[in-house]
């Protein structure tokens, strides 16, 4: 049946025209649309459509949705293994963590996590290193956290709140006002890419580099019945589609992150780019490195999960040393 | 009949103080958040979470309690000149086909619903939030079999109109709106 | 098709005179389930509580709650007297102090239904008493009511800011002219039409001295002005979220009425009551409409509006003037969140493509939205007056009522539409 029409639904966490990450879902539904010749279309619905920005797993995982385009550390209350397929912090940089995925193991476990749910869980595009957010004072001692109240999800919430942090919920139609009027001090985002829509750049000095999201990657989700109903070419049409259009994205936000901070730079010259002084950074890992350890007492498949991640990052981590690293740094003064 | 309705008015007037409670202890808990924050510093994302579980529980719950009240909104351009027998029946069709069928249809998704979060032991995701969020979402369900109570209250309380029996809670009466 | 289905079933239901919420919700049903099935409502739980855990929705009981608390201990009346008698007992002073007053919540929260909702019940009853042109009374408050639409803090602002990526930040700031210009608006006709026709607002009655207005004033005025002022404070001096000021406002108009004297706990007890009455009335509403516009989106009934907007030909005044019409009509029927989430995805690309300045654009659809709020029959301001009203107030008495303040509004849109350099900086 070479004729036999495929109509399927993605839900996305993004709202209608989000850019970057749901260009990202749009170029997969192209591909395979253009790949099938029109056998296998996949319709996309933003959240606008389905209003529950975080309801894409279970929408997955009921079949009401085929596909979804979110990331994997929001379903952390559901899974708690789920929020290390996005990131971790102090964790591996975009190019490792694919290496990860595609050669380290990485797929595998995931499909251990998300096997249980009848979800295909699949790399959904890499926003590269993300900012350590928007500071309102300056951040010189670990003292400076105490007592900061910082919009900040999860896990990287969880390390600053060791740290005298007060990591804080406010709906994000009220953050640009709640920060510009100090009712909070610092407000952690994504990067230039996706920043400055939001306009923090216009009423906080500080922008500091991250240590939270090293190479966040998003999610795509299928439905294991759906996809096994689909015929063997097109399994392989999906696949393909979702890996290019996942590269895709990590080419693109590098693409914007580069010209937004150029403009930054060029139009707000006052804004100053700081990293957390060596003192605060190694009490941060240190926490961080209590925490995940911590976890790894809870479940033994945390505790697999962690031990691939960081047996990767220190084998990986010596070649990009030697590579990326020491090229990079033939550049310093 | 008219003992079912006094008993359902009942347990629903307890379900509308409750609500009054609900909202009090909301008021009570934002403010509390807002001068932990700003004269002590001190946030706690359990107790900000707190604040929409109170609020959902408030107004969700509170549906069932206006229904019975009579004070959900209508366009009364006609409605307004029609006699009491003939507001009884568009009361009663309206129950049956539009009320009672998405009520009902609400409660057997938000069953689901509820059960998927408590099977799945979910919690917040955010440092310090609350866990089982089962309970907020069993809201859905519980409300949704309140309110199907309070819709029975408006069938049964119209039918007894249309009968000609006085009742006691009479729908189709606005008791004080406007003057509050 | 489908689309137009609805419309015409609900419109009818509504007529009827069944409650507009349930309405709303079952004819949802019936169409939904005829048209796609009945799989669509598992939805509906999600849709609810996306609802539900809005925190920024939860300004709507705690607003409401301080508007019950000020009329119920008679503050809100003295309140809006005293200030009527301070503009010279002239004709429509008690109307301009609706619309001072509607301009301070507006500025200190983005929440309609709370400010209609709070006015109606702090302002209705004192312009009725004094023997006020019921229409005007209910177009001044719907209008004055739904100002916290433009100016900012705004709902519509923040919400567009997202779909459209513009910085809520620069909308905020270029949306303070249009709405003072709303407010001017609307101070003039009512002093024009209070000299033209001072029968229609009959001013109250000053029989004290000069020094017994000032000193009366004094002691009515100045306390819930007092009250407003540290709702507004405690946002500007970051002290708490418009959300969370919402509480702190709720908190003050308790400790006021305690001040005053006239608090008690049976009181408490029946003010809460009624704002969970009047709360649960607007968000049954608002899932109502949450399950009509499922099921207008799901059948496809945007993608005829996006193919119109595609196929259209022409100049940017062409696209401006068509996409204004077109959101104009719209908002005669459904909700302005709806709009800003099916119809402003669909203007976006062409808006880029045409060069138009978005917050421009973003300012001409908001304003374009705020006028949807009062226009019937499914203007959502409308409704929640009607809650809040007497019972014998019918729904034609307020659409009657806005009819002037959707032609100023229409006016002050073609204004922005223009000259747009000068209104929006
Ligand atoms: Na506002
Ligand atoms: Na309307």
């Amino acid at each position: 049946d070479n004729d036999k029409k495929y109509r399927w639904r993605l839900a996305e966490t993004w709202g209608p025209n989000f850019p970057i990450f749901g260009d990202a879902s749009k170029n997969m539904a192209r591909m395979v649309k253009e790949m099938s010749n029109g056998r296998f279309t996949i319709r996309i619905d933003s959240a606008n459509k389905h209003k529950a920005a975080l309801g894409i797993f279970d929408f997955v995982k009921s079949g009401q949705y085929q596909m979804g385009h979110s990331a994997s550390y929001y379903w952390k209350g559901k899974d708690f293994n789920a929020q290390f397929f996005t990131t971790i912090p102090f964790g591996m940089i975009a190019s490792e963590r694919h290496a990860w995925f595609y050669y380290g193991g990485g797929m595998e476990l995931m499909k251990k996590v998300y096997d249980q749910y009848g979800i295909m869980s699949f790399p959904g595009g890499n926003t590269g290193n993300q900012m350590g957010g928007w500071f309102q004072k300056e951040i010189n001692s670990v003292e400076d956290f105490k007592g900061l109240k910082i919009r900040i999800p999860g896990f990287a919430g969880e390390v600053l709140a060791k740290l005298g942090a007060k990591p804080i919920n406010i709906p994000s139609g009220e953050l640009y006002t709640a920060l510009e009027r100090n009712t909070i001090d610092a407000v952690e985002w994504v990067g230039p890419s996706l920043d400055l829509r939001m306009g923090f750049h216009k009423i906080a000095p500080y922008y500091y580099t991250g240590w939270h999201e090293p190479g966040a990657e998003l999610q795509f989700m299928v439905n294991q019945k759906a996809y096994d109903s689909l015929p063997k070419d097109l399994q392989a049409i999906l696949t393909v589609a979702m890996k290019a259009a996942a590269y895709d994205m990590y080419a693109q936000s590098m693409h914007v992150s580069g010209e937004n901070l150029a403009s930054l730079k060029k139009d707000y010259p006052d804004i100053k780019m700081r990293s957390f002084p060596k003192s605060v950074m190694n009490a941060i890992k240190q926490t961080n490195d209590d925490l995940l350890n911590e976890f790894a007492t809870k479940d033994p498949v945390t505790a697999e999960i962690l031990k691939s991640l960081n047996d990767y990052k220190n084998q990986i981590r010596a070649w990009t040393d030697l590579s990326e690293k020491a090229y990079l740094d033939n550049f310093d003064e | 009949m008219n003992t079912s309705l006094k008993i359902i008015s009942k347990i629903i007037d307890i379900l509308g103080n409750l609500c009054s409670l609900l909202m009090l202890l909301m008021i009570a808990n934002v403010f509390y958040d807002v001068i932990m924050r700003y004269f002590f510093n001190d946030v706690s994302i359990g107790m900000q979470e707190l604040e929409w579980h109170l609020f959902a529980a408030m107004f969700m719950f509170g549906i069932a309690y206006t229904l019975k009240e009579d004070a959900h909104v209508r366009v009364d351009i006609f409605y307004d000149v029609m006699s009491a027998k003939k507001k009884a029946v568009i009361n009663i069709f309206g129950s049956v086909a539009l009320a009672l069928p998405i009520t009902l249809l609400i409660l057997y998704y938000g069953y689901d619903y509820a059960l998927e979060a408590y099977s799945m032991g979910e919690g917040s995701g955010d440092p310090g939030g609350l866990p089982h969020r089962w309970i907020v979402r069993s809201v859905i369900p519980l409300a949704s079999c309140f309110l199907v109570l309070a819709i029975l209250h408006v069938i049964l309380s119209n039918i007894q109109i249309l009968r000609g029996i006085p009742t006691l809670g009479v729908h189709n009466k606005y008791k004080n709106q406007g003057e509050l | 098709m489908t689309g137009l289905v609805l419309f015409v079933v609900a419109l009818f239901c509504l007529f009827l005179g069944y409650s507009v919420a349930f309405t709303f919700a079952g004819v949802s049903l019936i169409v939904g389930v005829a048209v796609l099935g009945v799989d669509l409502f598992a939805f509906m739980p999600y849709r609810i509580m996306s609802i539900m855990k809005n925190t920024i929705l939860m300004a709507v009981p705690m607003f409401i709650f301080m508007g019950i608390v000020l009329q119920k201990t008679g503050l809100a009346e003295r309140l809006l007297e005293s200030s009527a008698k301070l503009f010279g007992g002239i004709s429509g002073g008690v109307a301009i102090s609706t619309i001072i007053v509607g301009t301070l919540l507006a500025a200190s929260t983005g929440v309609v239904g709370a400010s209609v909702v709070a006015m109606g019940v702090i302002s209705l009853p004192v312009m009725l008493k004094n023997n006020y042109h019921q229409p005007t009374a209910a177009g001044v408050i719907c209008a004055s009511g739904t100002l916290g639409q433009i100016i900012p803090p705004s709902i519509i602002l923040i919400i567009l800011g997202d779909v459209m990526g513009v910085p809520v930040g620069d909308l905020f700031q270029a949306a303070v002219i249009p709405g003072m210009l709303l407010v001017i608006f609307y101070t003039l006709y009512i002093l024009v039409l209070g000299q033209i026709k001072p029968d229609l607002m009959p001013p109250i009655e000053v029989t004290e001295s000069k020094r017994e207005l000032m000193v009366q004033a004094l002691k009515d005025i100045v306390p819930p002005l007092v009250l407003i002022l540290v709702v507004l404070g405690s946002i500007f001096s970051g002290v708490a979220t418009p959300t969370e000021s919402s509480a702190i406002g709720a908190v003050g108009a308790i400790m006021l009425s305690m001040f005053y004297g006239t608090f008690s706990l049976s009181k408490l007890h029946e003010i809460s009551k009624e704002t969970v009455k009047v709360t649960s009335m607007v968000f049954a509403v608002l899932i109502g409409a949450t399950a009509f516009a499922m099921v207008f989106s799901y059948s496809g009934s945007e993608y005829i509006i996006e193919d119109f907007f595609l196929d259209m030909s022409g100049g940017k005044w062409t696209f401006i003037i068509i996409a204004m019409l077109a959101i104009l009509l719209l908002g005669f029927f459904i909700d302005f969140i709806e709009i800003a989430f099916l119809v402003v995805p669909i203007l976006l690309p062409v808006a880029i493509a045409l060069d138009i300045n978005l917050v421009w654009f973003a300012i001409l659809i908001s304003m374009n939205l705020q006028t949807s709020f009062l226009t019937p029959p499914f203007g959502f301001s409308l409704f929640y007056l009607k809650g809040v009203a007497p019972k014998w107030m019918k729904t034609t008495t307020i659409y009657k009522g806005v009819i002037p303040f959707v032609i100023m509004q229409i006016i002050v849109l073609l204004l922005i539409l223009s000259f747009p350099e000068h209104l929006i900086m």
